[in-house]
């Protein structure tokens, strides 16, 4: 996908999603539900860029978005810090623990990323729910329930009041994917372009492998956990019900739906998915098992997700199949 | 001291289910670079099915019978999930994620199904042998025993399959070099499917084995499958042997943590070997593979 169609497509969806709350700014659930689409988008694009065009593995990217959304609610509420200021701390707190699993776990191969983030991921809940977690104040498996909201201009951005929510989350979920698509288009994308398609020949011209994957991780975790605190501070309780793995999948369908490594693709597939999470909501406890299967389908009939759908029906005018497919990184 | 004692059979036992179902999953990664997250849900698979025949059933015979049953039910169970939903993604550059991906919305699947069937109450099963034989001043159970010398004969067989018949050369041959194993004629895309059908035996068998001590539940699995991986990176990648010491040393070094400082630290003692081993000794132990 090229810089204009790229840019093109985040304007239109995110200015569509602007004017929403002028037909359903009254209705509560529904803004709930569009905030969280912003939010979730803000999450699945950076799973996108570190997966799909950094070409790591990371299964851990809900694990930073808890540790962002816990980190944020701690300092606020035992430091007494501005939310403003503890949402970019948490961020950091988040980078810094993607830098410390990055170490260890960038030199290696494919599924051992996956193996060590997932790890992650799978002992968070028992660190949080245990001694040395509550100590810190995860409040252990009750969780923190009194979560300040943020404030800022002397507007309260809190549950009582969704649409200023909502346009902060629109400003975050903005900023984060102008930052993820100058990240795609710099010097750092061509990089992983070259380390995805021949990591040997990349290395002996003098690409940083190590280098980029290391940098990029730590910006998604960062990203990631910043959109973590937001949530932490909307919501204004938390607990380790988020490291299920339901909501471990709705993301990975998100990802599936908008296609890897289709960039703006994240952002419709994770307003998609939400919409269609919600209206499995009746179906009650066979809603996980219909998100399962749904995996299961999407991954085996949306290979590159619906924007790959879109380019079949609609090719730019001025690229081939080819240009389209090398630029993207799938061959 | 004899606590001491019961930690360490304790260790040794799940050690030796832990090798088994290790194997299988090293078996899977090394032959066809597929990751299967859904390895804990089989697991469950095998508990649930022994389940159903014993007690739903009522079947008679005992557990001879159900892993005569089981056996070939676990292995077109695997064959049949790779063919459908792991083949068709390989024709992709991007396979290796999509079935990490994809075998992880099956875990989904399965875990909440039975959830549905079954019901989120655990299920037990009967011990396999009742008594227990003494040893000095204690006692080690029958049921123990059975376990780790089951557990081990279905290692060795595996191992003795994989090194002295037809089959087993073809796996490695599949395993060492794809295209030239197709070039003289294995049929690759079969031995996919069936080292699937076949570690899926592997840790639905150890799934039958612990359910007798422990309980099925239809979340039960995820621990396994991260044990599973611990060990499998411990030991290394594509290494039985290795598999095999990492599986006693993570089995007993769980017995102990969990003796000493409460179950809740087990998973974080096997993480921090995990991290360790991978910035040591990236390759595991005995590491052939990445």
């Amino acid at each position: 996908m090229n810089w204009k169609r790229m840019s093109a497509t985040i304007a239109l969806i995110f200015g569509a999603m602007a004017f929403t709350p002028l037909f359903v700014g009254g209705a509560d659930h529904l803004m709930h539900i569009l905030i969280m689409c912003l939010i979730w988008a803000v999450v699945a694009s950076c799973w996108d860029l570190i997966m799909g065009f950094a070409g790591i593995f990371s299964f851990g990217q809900v694990a930073f978005f808890v540790i962002g959304a816990y980190a944020s609610a701690i300092f606020s509420i035992r430091f007494g810090i501005d939310p403003v200021f503890a949402m970019p701390m948490a961020g950091m707190v988040s980078a810094a623990l993607g830098v410390l699993v990055g170490l260890p776990c960038l030199r290696l191969k494919g599924a051992y990323v996956a193996l060590v983030t997932f790890a992650v991921h799978m002992i968070l809940e028992p660190f949080l729910k245990s001694g040395m977690g509550r100590a810190m104040g995860t409040g252990g498996s009750r969780g923190i329930l009194t979560i300040p909201p943020m404030e800022l201009f002397g507007i309260t951005f809190s549950a009582d009041n969704k649409i200023a929510v909502f346009y902060a989350a629109l400003v975050l979920a903005v900023v984060c994917s102008v930052i993820i698509m100058l990240v795609i288009r710099s010097f750092w994308g061509t990089a992983f372009l070259a380390i995805k398609d021949s990591e040997d020949f990349a290395s002996s011209l003098g690409v940083s492998a190590f280098k980029y994957k290391l940098a990029v991780f730590a910006l998604t975790s960062f990203l990631t956990g910043l959109a973590g605190g937001f949530y932490g501070h909307y919501v204004g309780m938390l607990s380790t019900r988020m490291l299920g793995i339901d909501l471990f999948v709705m993301l990975m369908i998100m990802l599936v739906i908008g296609g890897i490594g289709q960039f703006p693709g994240a952002i419709l597939g994770a307003i998609m998915t939400v919409a269609i999470n919600e209206s499995l909501a009746p179906l009650g406890s066979y809603r996980p098992l219909i998100l399962g299967a749904m995996v299961v389908v999407l991954v085996l009939l949306l290979p590159d997700g619906i924007i790959g759908l879109l380019r079949k029906f609609a090719p730019g005018k001025t690229e081939g199949g080819q240009t389209v497919a090398v630029e993207s990184g799938i061959q | 001291m004899l606590e001491y004692f019961d930690v360490f059979i304790s260790g040794l036992t799940n050690g030796s289910v832990y090798a088994l179902m290790a194997v299988g999953l090293t078996l899977v990664y090394g032959v066809s670079r597929a990751f299967n997250f859904a390895y804990g849900s089989f697991f469950s698979l095998g508990g649930y099915i022994a389940w159903v025949f014993m007690m739903f059933l009522g079947l008679r015979g005992g557990y001879i019978m159900v892993f005569i049953l089981s056996i070939p039910l676990l292995m077109g169970f695997g064959y049949f999930t790779e063919k459908l939903i792991v083949a068709p993604l390989r024709k992709r550059s991007d396979w290796e994620v999509k079935v990490m991906m994809i075998t992880l919305g099956l875990a989904l699947f399965m875990d909440n199904g039975y959830q549905v069937i079954f019901g989120p109450r655990m299920k037990s099963l009967p011990p396999m042998m009742e008594g227990a034989m003494a040893v000095g001043d204690t006692f080690i159970a029958n049921q123990d025993i059975m376990i780790f010398v089951l557990s081990i004969t279905g290692i060795l067989a595996f191992r003795w399959v994989l090194n002295n018949t037809r089959i087993g050369m073809a796996v490695r041959a599949v395993a060492q070099n794809p295209a030239g194993a197709q070039i003289v004629g294995i049929p690759k895309d079969r031995i996919f499917a069936a080292t699937f059908g076949i570690s899926t035996v592997m840790v639905g068998a150890g799934g039958i084995l612990l359910a007798q001590k422990y309980f099925v539940s239809p979340m039960g699995g995820w621990d396994i499958l991260v044990k599973s991986w611990v060990i499998t990176a411990f030991g290394g990648m594509g290494s039985i042997r290795g598999g095999l010491y990492a599986a006693f040393i993570l089995g007993m070094l769980e017995a102990f943590v969990g003796y000493w400082f409460g179950l809740n630290w087990v998973l974080f003692a096997l993480f921090g070997v995990l991290l360790t081993t991978l910035a040591i000794r990236p390759q595991g132990l005995m590491g052939k593979w990445g």
